[in-house]
């Protein structure tokens, strides 16, 4: 104990924090956001068999964030009968979305090639997006597993952004604006599943129309969950965040209190 | 247990060590971290990008692909300084295309949209007034003025100026909570793995 420095305290008081409420496993009831109720509506506003395009544009390093973010938006469309075509701009994010989409396909006794299809990843992310735009089938000749675009069903007749309803793009940094911006060129509905740091970004992209709707964060999550009526990971993690912004700031107030203290005593 | 969650947890460990300080259990884990993301974007780059998109087409008869592999080449140029000459053709390329698409792109999306969306009418047909509008009219006239360093920030100027600055304090605070707020759905993702998945402490 003599070698903790008051850091070490600091971490050892966040993760008690953590660690009790998380021992209580207990979901916190949230209240759902116009954001989310936004994303929401819009996804479930599509009929069965639609077809929209998931975009994992993100690094492992972010998956804690982005997981439950995922899970919730991909349970909604299988829920809803949507088939989905899987693809990532980012190679760390490509087998990531592949074991997502599998393993969520799962639960709903989804059929690979029939309800979704992943494709896997393309580099240079303004030339993918643009070069979709134009064909599909040319910017992936193979999905990820290595079929032919050609012989699976599900993309009979799939040629380009006209074919399917609108990407999401669950992201953790700014490739949004790149699906925006050369997205947007083929008037492609845009939607973005985000981690919390990014919200401030996208905000002004959903507040001009360019996006048409966006969830962000755990907070986020655990408000899709609630609306699709699952107990998820985001709803499991909201007593511990809101117990940890609580902690957070217990700190700033308690920093202040001694910074103006040791100030009107005169100690540095 | 599998054997990929017994890792995982041990590794996530190993990462967290570092609050307490600096050791080579940590280092470890950072060093394997680098290593196995480098392999991995390699394996990724070669079978989806060199294989997918230019040797098997090339193979097949798709001539044109000498081109770019060509100015992929002439990249490897900058090795040596003989060759260094090259690989400013690919870069010309490069620039040239990339400036000619993203340029008129990102007029269009990032200046034109966003400021037609700054100007939204602050009264609407049915008579209502819009007064997120009025903030955001506001917000943007007093921060550009901060950022207008041609006139001294005085008088009018500077008064407009300094409320520029409290909508860029509204902006960067909120910026920093949510912040706080994504790295603290991180370190919960990892606290629940830790405590469900691989020590079945939890449910």
């Amino acid at each position: 104990m003599k070698n903790l420095l008051p850091r070490h305290y600091v971490f050892i008081g966040l993760f008690l924090v953590i660690l009790v409420t998380m021992a209580l496993n207990i979901s916190l009831d949230v209240k759902v956001s116009p954001y989310t109720q936004k994303l929401f509506d819009k996804i479930d506003a599509l009929p069965a068999g639609s077809l929209m395009m998931v975009s994992f544009d993100h690094e492992a390093s972010s998956l804690p964030e982005i997981r439950p973010l995922a899970l919730a938006v991909l349970r909604h469309a299988f829920k809803n009968d949507i088939k989905l075509i899987g693809v990532s701009l980012f190679p760390e994010g490509t087998l990531i979305g592949y074991r997502l989409m599998h393993n969520t396909a799962k639960e709903y006794k989804k059929e690979y090639g029939k309800d979704f299809v992943y494709l896997g990843f393309r580099p240079q992310y303004v030339a993918a997006i643009l070069s979709m735009g134009e064909s599909i089938s040319a910017t992936f000749p193979q999905d990820y597993p290595g079929n032919d675009y050609a012989d699976i069903e599900m993309l009979q007749g799939i040629v380009n952004y006209d074919d399917i309803n609108g990407i999401i793009s669950i992201a953790d940094g700014s490739l949004i604006t790149h699906w925006i911006e050369y997205g947007g060129r083929y008037k492609l509905n845009i939607y973005g599943v985000v981690t919390a740091a990014m919200v401030t970004t996208y905000d002004p992209y959903l507040a001009s129309g360019q996006m048409q709707a966006m969830m962000g964060g755990l907070r986020g999550a655990a408000e899709y969950e609630k609306l699709i009526g699952i107990d998820g990971g985001g709803a499991r993690g909201m007593l511990a965040q809101s117990s940890a912004h609580l902690y957070v700031i217990f700190l700033v107030i308690l920093g202040n209190i001694i910074y103006f203290r040791s100030k009107k005593s005169g100690k540095n | 247990m599998d054997v990929g969650t017994i890792i995982a947890g041990l590794l996530t460990l190993a990462i967290l060590s570092f609050l307490y300080r600096d050791n080579i259990v940590y280092k470890f884990a950072e060093s394997l971290l680098i290593g196995v993301s480098i392999g991995y974007v390699l394996v990724i780059t070669w079978s989806n990008t060199l294989m997918d998109l230019l040797f098997e087409p090339l193979f097949d008869g798709d001539v044109l692909l000498v081109i770019p592999l060509t100015l992929g080449l002439f990249m490897l140029g900058r090795f040596h300084p003989k060759t260094v000459s090259l690989s400013r053709i690919s870069i010309a390329v490069m620039i040239g295309s990339g400036a000619g698409v993203a340029i008129p792109t990102m007029m269009y999306h990032r200046t034109i949209k966003q400021l037609s969306a700054s100007i939204a009418p602050l009264v609407s047909l049915d008579g209502a007034f819009n007064i997120t509008g009025l903030v955001v009219l506001v917000g943007l006239i007093s921060t550009l003025t901060y950022f207008y360093f041609s006139r001294e920030h005085k008088g009018a100027v500077g008064k407009v100026a300094k409320l520029g600055t409290y909508f860029l304090m509204v902006f960067f605070g909120t910026t920093f909570g949510y912040t706080v707020m994504s790295r603290m759905s991180t370190f919960i993702g990892r606290m629940e793995f830790l405590l469900t998945d691989f020590l079945k402490l939890t449910q």
